[in-house]
This record gives structure tokens, sequence and C-alpha cells, in this order.
């Protein structure tokens, strides 16, 4: 891998653009590699391994018990990686994508725009949002964010410390903290007791798998740990006398230092939508995420969209898809035809297929409930505009019937996140208000930039004179 | 399907025209429905630039001259009206404008063009100046030494569109309008008793009189009662940074600061029919501008960009009108929504009402595009 340390060191132009260094990044490049082909890694953290395998290489914590087997799994895909013939562009933040393959781009504070014949959007999932009362009180994160604390500082959460909602991260962070010598005090377990009627004919199947046996022997020690409270069905945070008190049951309460919060991870939307890839809800993740067929091939031609981010299934999954995108771009490039990436894409496949059974379990058992998706009306939904429940309600009631009318009504998802923190809030609760599924309702426009560039950079992007006559009217 | 509910006018259109329309409607004691369509539509509401903008507005038309300055003139109590009614301040100033030039040949093309203005026959005089970067640089002390001079005209203001847009809706609700939205119109029909029918396919609605205020589908909706609305999109691009601490004390034409604090740019016009795509060189050049004007903004982060769809007519001045043939349809369309909304809401809804138009507003109808014969 040839590390590029700004866009002036870029190609003027890649056969085969990759955005994200995660699992399903890397193992696309990886795939890639070799081919006589251009092939650039565009990814936003300083160093490869996304948010699954954050700091791989650098982790402070070099026991590797605090942080288990599955992290360090990644080392190996990390190690082929920078031993792939790429290039790869660490601090960078794709802020472009259009139809027409175009790439804007920005690192160290000047941006680039350049053209791919292919590209792969690998950027992953982030956690659904968790809006009830109080989740935007200082002292309140998600538990993401608690991991990439512990993973790439070593820093654990410590005093009473209460891990709130559903879900595997939940339960694999609560171990992480424990092997740290930093055990929280309580797990508000907020799995529907309703759940486990549709998740039950999916448990012989996730039984057979490799992570059914891990995933039960982490649980049991995280409850010989600490206390763990079930079918949580009402949760709030109040601020008091500079500590949380967590309310979740009538008269139930305990004060907390942290509190952090999970309920399971949906596709990044951002660029797919921006560049005006067609996206659909996808029932078993109760999420949107971009349409894709079986190469990870989205709706607008030469765009690909590879692991989570084109629907959550996992670490592991997440490689073997982002190796079929990069199958199918070779083909697209002309270094294979079809029998010759259907050859290479069999073991992928078989592969995928044994990492994919369990998982309907996995998402039935932890759809999160309905009412902690939607705000509350005294919650905040809107983090940047500050937009409240309470408000998404009456523009609903008003007759903004979806998430593009009620950004008019109220700003909501315009701010700096672009909806990362909110989009998902905002459909949930129109859904809530209007009594229709959040399918009905839609998911809001993204637009250029994904994410904040200065205007400066704007300001010293190419121009031709059809440009300038558009704005000065000469 | 139910039967129609009968109104005495329907206005088709949600945006700021309708809206603001609709709202004067109810003002002058009609039972009004709006019809609208649903999330996803071509929304030059969502889209536009917020100013109230009187200098540039009328070479060509002494009459929209004079209907821009009666707009703005009556904006400070529309806007006082609609805050009483729904507590929603739409932040309306009106501290005079700019048009800043980084050229003096730009500056003597939009001085020249200000002149050709004022001197047409029937223009209401106003005032405007020319200032050097002198007297600029005493107003805005961040002024980038690009900035050779500028126009200035104390009628020129701004708002907050989107409080704008949502107050207008919440005070028609508040005043016991209807709104539906999701509610497209696909077939209005003059009926023979007089009124009209209008289908969708959520329902049928019947109404004395209907206005109407679709914007680009006015193109469309016209013909359906003898009305013409030639009238096409022209794209604008927007760029809006985060928010920054006050520093922009006027709004410029291509540059603005909001009441939030976000600094927004826009002065780009293409021709490029539906297509609401953003394009970066467009932005780019916008920027740069932008920057020039004041170095110091290029350290914000821009948060958002987007394209509108203007609705421009063939002359790029509004047109209203009453159909001839079916008595009781009007219609109402035009690019600068904000900038009209309180002589839309105070002026021509009342004439709605009363069923005629007032006669000075004769220039604004589409048979001034109608080319004579030749033999």
């Amino acid at each position: 891998m040839r590390r590029l340390t700004d866009v002036g060191a870029l190609r003027e132009a890649y056969d085969l653009v990759i955005v994200g260094a995660g699992p399903a990044g890397m193992a696309a490049a990886v795939e890639a590699a070799g081919q006589d082909r251009a092939v650039l890694v565009l990814d936003e953290n300083p160093g490869p391994g996304g948010q699954i395998y954050r700091a791989i290489g650098t982790a402070p914590l070099r026991d590797p018990r605090v942080l288990g087997a599955a992290y360090w799994e990644g080392a190996a895909l990390a190690d082929a990686f920078a031993a792939a013939e790429v290039d790869y562009l660490p601090g960078a933040t794709v802020w472009h994508l259009d139809d027409a393959l175009e790439i804007g781009v920005s690192a160290g504070a000047r941006s680039a725009v350049l053209p791919a014949r292919r590209v792969i959007l690998a950027t992953g999932a982030l956690e659904r949002p968790m809006p009830l009362r109080g989740w935007t009180l200082p002292g309140v994160m998600s538990v993401g964010a608690g991991q990439a604390l512990l993973k790439a500082q070593g820093i654990a959460p410590t005093g009473r410390v209460v891990l709130a909602g559903c879900g595997p991260l939940l339960w694999l962070y609560a171990a992480q903290c424990i092997a740290a010598g930093a055990a929280p005090s309580l797990i508000l377990e907020t799995t529907p007791r309703a759940n486990w009627r549709g998740a039950l004919r999916h448990l012989p199947a996730f039984l057979a798998t490799p992570y059914a046996r891990k995933g039960l022997a982490l649980m049991a020690r995280v409850r010989r740990h600490l206390r763990v409270v079930p079918h949580v069905a009402a949760l709030a945070i109040d601020a008091e006398d500079g500590a949380l008190r967590v309310t979740w049951a009538e008269g139930t309460a305990f004060t907390a230092d942290h509190v952090l919060l999970h309920q399971g991870v949906v596709p990044t939307l951002n660029l797919a939508r921006a560049a005006g890839c067609a996206i659909a809800w996808d029932e078993g993740n109760a999420c949107f995420a971009p349409v894709t067929d079986a190469w990870g091939t989205a709706s607008l031609p030469g765009i690909a969209v590879a692991g989570d981010g084109a629907g959550i299934a996992g670490a592991e999954a997440a490689a073997l898809r982002g190796r079929l995108t990069a199958l199918e771009a070779l083909r697209a490039l002309g270094v294979l035809d079809e029998a010759g990436r259907d050859a290479r894409a069999a073991p992928h496949r078989a592969a995928l297929a044994r990492w994919s059974r369990g998982r309907a379990f996995l998402d039935a058992l932890y759809r999160p409930a309905p009412h902690f998706c939607a705000a509350p009306p005294d919650a905040m939904a809107c983090r940047c505009e500050e937009v409240t429940g309470a408000a998404l309600r009456d523009a609903a009631r008003m007759g903004a019937t979806g998430p593009n009318q009620l950004k008019a009504f109220l700003r909501c998802g315009m701010g700096p996140c672009q909806g990362r923190m909110c989009g998902p809030t905002i459909t949930e609760t129109i859904a809530q208000e209007r009594g229709i599924h959040p399918r009905e309702v839609g998911y809001m426009r993204l637009r250029t930039p994904a994410k904040p560039i200065t205007l400066g950079e704007f300001a010293a992007l190419r121009k031709t004179e059809a440009d300038r006559r558009a704005v000065e009217r000469r | 399907m139910a039967d129609a509910a009968i109104f005495d006018v329907a206005v088709i259109g949600g945006g700021v025209v309708g809206a603001a329309v609709a709202r004067g409607l109810l003002g002058a004691g009609l039972s009004a429905c709006i019809l609208d369509e649903g999330d996803i539509a071509h929304r030059a509401s969502r889209g536009n630039f917020a100013l109230v903008w009187v200098q540039s507005k009328g070479l060509g038309m002494a009459r929209y001259g004079a209907w821009t300055r009666a707009s703005s003139d009556a904006w400070a109590a529309f806007a006082a009206d609609l805050e009483a009614e729904t507590g929603i301040d739409v932040a309306h100033r009106r501290p005079g404008g700019f048009n800043l030039c980084l050229s003096e040949q730009e500056l003597e093309t939009r001085r020249g063009a200000l002149v050709r203005m004022h001197n047409q026959p029937g223009w209401i005089p106003y005032d405007w100046e020319v200032l050097d970067r002198a007297a600029l640089a005493r107003e805005f002390p961040d002024l980038g030494p690009e900035v050779v001079g500028g126009l200035f005209c104390p009628l020129d203001g701004h708002v907050n569109s989107l409080r704008l847009f949502r107050a207008l809706h919440a005070s028609f609700k508040a005043g016991g309008g209807a709104y539906r939205p999701e509610w497209p119109v696909t077939r209005i029909a003059p009926l023979s008793a007089g009124g009209f029918r209008i289908e969708t396919p959520r329902g049928v609605v019947e109404a004395g009189k209907v206005v109407l205020a679709a914007g680009i589908a006015n193109a469309r909706l016209a013909p359906m009662v003898g009305l013409a609305a030639p009238v096409r999109p022209q794209r604008g691009q927007i760029l809006v940074t985060e928010k920054a601490a006050p520093f922009l004390h006027y709004p410029i034409v291509t540059l603005r600061q909001t009441d939030e604090g976000s600094v927004m740019m826009g002065d780009s016009a293409e021709e490029a029919g539906l297509d609401e795509r953003i394009g970066l060189g467009v932005l780019s050049v916008m920027a740069e501008r932008a920057v020039r004007m004041f170095p110091r903004i290029a350290a914000l982060n821009v948060v958002r960009t987007w394209a509108a769809l203007r609705v421009m007519s063939q002359d790029g001045f509004p047109i209203y009108d009453q159909s001839e043939a079916a008595p009781g349809a009007f219609i109402a369309t035009c690019h600068s929504g904000v900038t009209l909304a309180a002589a839309h809401g105070r002026l021509l809804a009342p004439m709605i009402a009363r069923g005629a138009l007032d006669a000075d507003l004769a220039p604004f109808s589409a048979r001034r595009f109608d080319v004579p014969q030749t033999a």
C-alpha cells in the first residue's frame, strides 16, 4: 500500500475508489489490488480498521483479552491491506459523490475533486439514535463512542456506569470494560419480551453458529459481574446534583456518573443518498438501506456499497461483501470476465452464507422497541438545530407529512451532522405520530457536503467559464 | 369515494405563494383549503434565499417595481401580524441592502441597469446610491480588498424564510383553513352552475373559486381553467455555512447572514430543466466571490448546499390573472415569493376575495405574452 499524506499526492483519476478502510474497504482493496488498475482507498481515520478494528495497529491495550479475539482477528486483514498495491489516503473526508462518479475529498484542509470509473462505498454503520429524555446531557454517550475510546485510547468509564439499550455491542462492551478492570454498575436491557416470539424460530440456526457459544459465554460472564435488568420498557435520564438519575420504571431509579446508550447500528446513508442512490426499507434491520444487488451494486451505474453500509451483517460478512464488490468492479474494469469473477467469488459466497446464518435471530431478538426509536415530546430529536420531539409532532400534525417538509418547517436534519444523529429519529417520530409505517414516511434527502468542509476549500475548486457565467451573468 | 368537501376557495400549492394567498383569503372571511403535493416535490419555497429585495426589481416593467416596493413596505406589518397570531418571529429586518462589486466593470454594469430602471416611464422613484470602497469599508470593517464599490438601497431587507413558511401554515391552520398535503391535483373542472370541481387521487374538493399557486405545475394546471402560465424552471444553487457570531449586519444580494448565524450564498441562474442537482463548479464560483468580499468567512464550514428551481416567466415578471372562460379561477405565479408574500397576503388576496383583480394589476396578465398575428 502506498500511503499518501495529502490530496496533492493523488493521481488525476482512478479506476476504482474505495471509501472506507474498515473490514469491507480493506478486503475490497486486497481483492482488487495487483491487477494493473489504479485503486485508491480514502478513509477518515488516521489508520485502517474502521470502527470494528479501530486502531488495530496502534491500540494501547496490548493484553488481547481486553478487546477480545474478534478484535485482534482484524490484524490479519490489516496486514494484507498494508501489503496490497493500492493508494491509501488516511485522514481524508469524502464530502461529495455524484452520478458522474466525481469524488470530492478533503485532507489537511485542502480539497480535490477526482473522477473514478468505479466507486465502492464501504462507509459502514453508525449507531441507531436512542432519543430519550436526557440523552443529550453531559455524561451520556453512546456505547460505540465508549468503545472507540477504549480501543484508541485505552479509556473506560469509571464511577457509577449504566449501560442501557440492546444489541450485541452492548454486551461486548460490558465484557471489555470488565476485562479492563472497570466493570459497569448496571445494564438496563430494553429488548422487548415480545421479540422472543419472532426470534425463537431462528434460534436453531443461531445455535449452530460459531458466535452463539461465544456470545452466550460472554453474556454469562457479564451477568456474573453486574446487575442486568431485563425488558426495560421506559427510560429517561435527568440531571441531578452533578450526577445522572436514570429512571426506568415507576419509582425505580439509579444515580450514575455515566450513562452509555445503544440500540444497534444502521447503515451510513449519506454518500449514497447525496449521490442519488435509491434506498429502501429493510424490515429485518428495521432501517433504510441502499438498494443493492448480489454484487453490492447500487441503483446508480458504477457505484457499489459493501459491508454494513449496505445492510447490517457484521464484520466477517462485511469483508466478504467487500471482496464481492471488488470482483464485480474488476469485471467492469475489464480485468475479469463473468466466469472468472464468479469463480473467484464462489468461496466468498460460501463463506458469506456461513456467516449469515444466525443473523436473522440477532435481528429479530434485538429489534429495538419502536417507542425507543421515536423521540418523546420532552426529548431532543435533532441535536444540531435543537428540535424536540414535541416540535416534530406539532409540525407533523400541522401537515409536514415527511422528513423533507419537516426540514422546511423546523430545520431538523440541516445542521453539521447532516442527519446522521437525527435521520432515523425523524422518520420514526413522524411514523408514530401519523400512525403509519416508517417505510411510508421515507427518509430525508441528504446533500453535499456529506461532511462539512470549509468555504475556502469550496472556493478553491476547479471552475469552468460556464460556471462563472451562471453566477456573474456576464 | 366520500362526497366532495366544499370551500369558498381552493388554493392549489402550499408554498410561500399559496400559503400567503390562502391566509389572506381566510382573513377576508372565506373558507379555504390548500391542496398540496407531498414530501418530495419541486418546491421553490424550500430552496429560496429569503431576501425581501427591491433595488434590482423592475427593469422592463415599471409596475413590477411598484408592486415589489408595495410588498416591501407592507412587510413589517405583515410580519408583526404573523407573530401576533402564531408566536413565530420570522425575523424580518429592513436595514437596507447592498450589491457589492468585485470590478469597476461590474459596478458600471449594475449602476447602468439601475439608472435605466429608474428612468423608465411610470417609474415611482425611490432612494438608492452608489458607494465607493471607502464608504463601504465604513459599513463593513471586514471588507475584502478586491471590493471596488457597490450599490445600496434602504428599502431592502430579509427574513427567516423557513420560519415564514411555518408561520404562514400555522396561521392558516389556526384560522380554520384546511391544509391537505399529499393531495396532488390531477384535474380541475369548471362547473356549469359556477365554481370548480378539483380532483386528486386522495379525494375531490369543490370550491367557488380556485387559485393556482403551484409554481412550475401552474404551467400544467392553467389550461384546465382557460388560463396560461408560460413558466419554466430556472435552477439556482445555494451554499450555507455553520453558524457564526454576527458580523454581517446588512443583506447583500448574493450573501447574507441569517438571524441564526448561518451565512448563505446564492445567486446563480441556470437553464437546466427539472434537474435539481448541484454543480461543484457553480458553487465554487459563489464561494470564491463570497470569500473575496469577506475573506474571514473562508474558515467557516459549509454544512449544506442545494439547488432549487425558480419559477420563471418569459420576461421574469409575475403572472396574475383571472380566467375569462372560467371566472373565479385565478393564477398567481412568480419567482420572488418571499419578497412578494406581504403583497400576496394583504393586497392580492382581498382582490381575489372580491372576485376581481384591480385594474393596475393588468400589466401582469399572461396576455402580455400573446404575439399579435401578422398578416
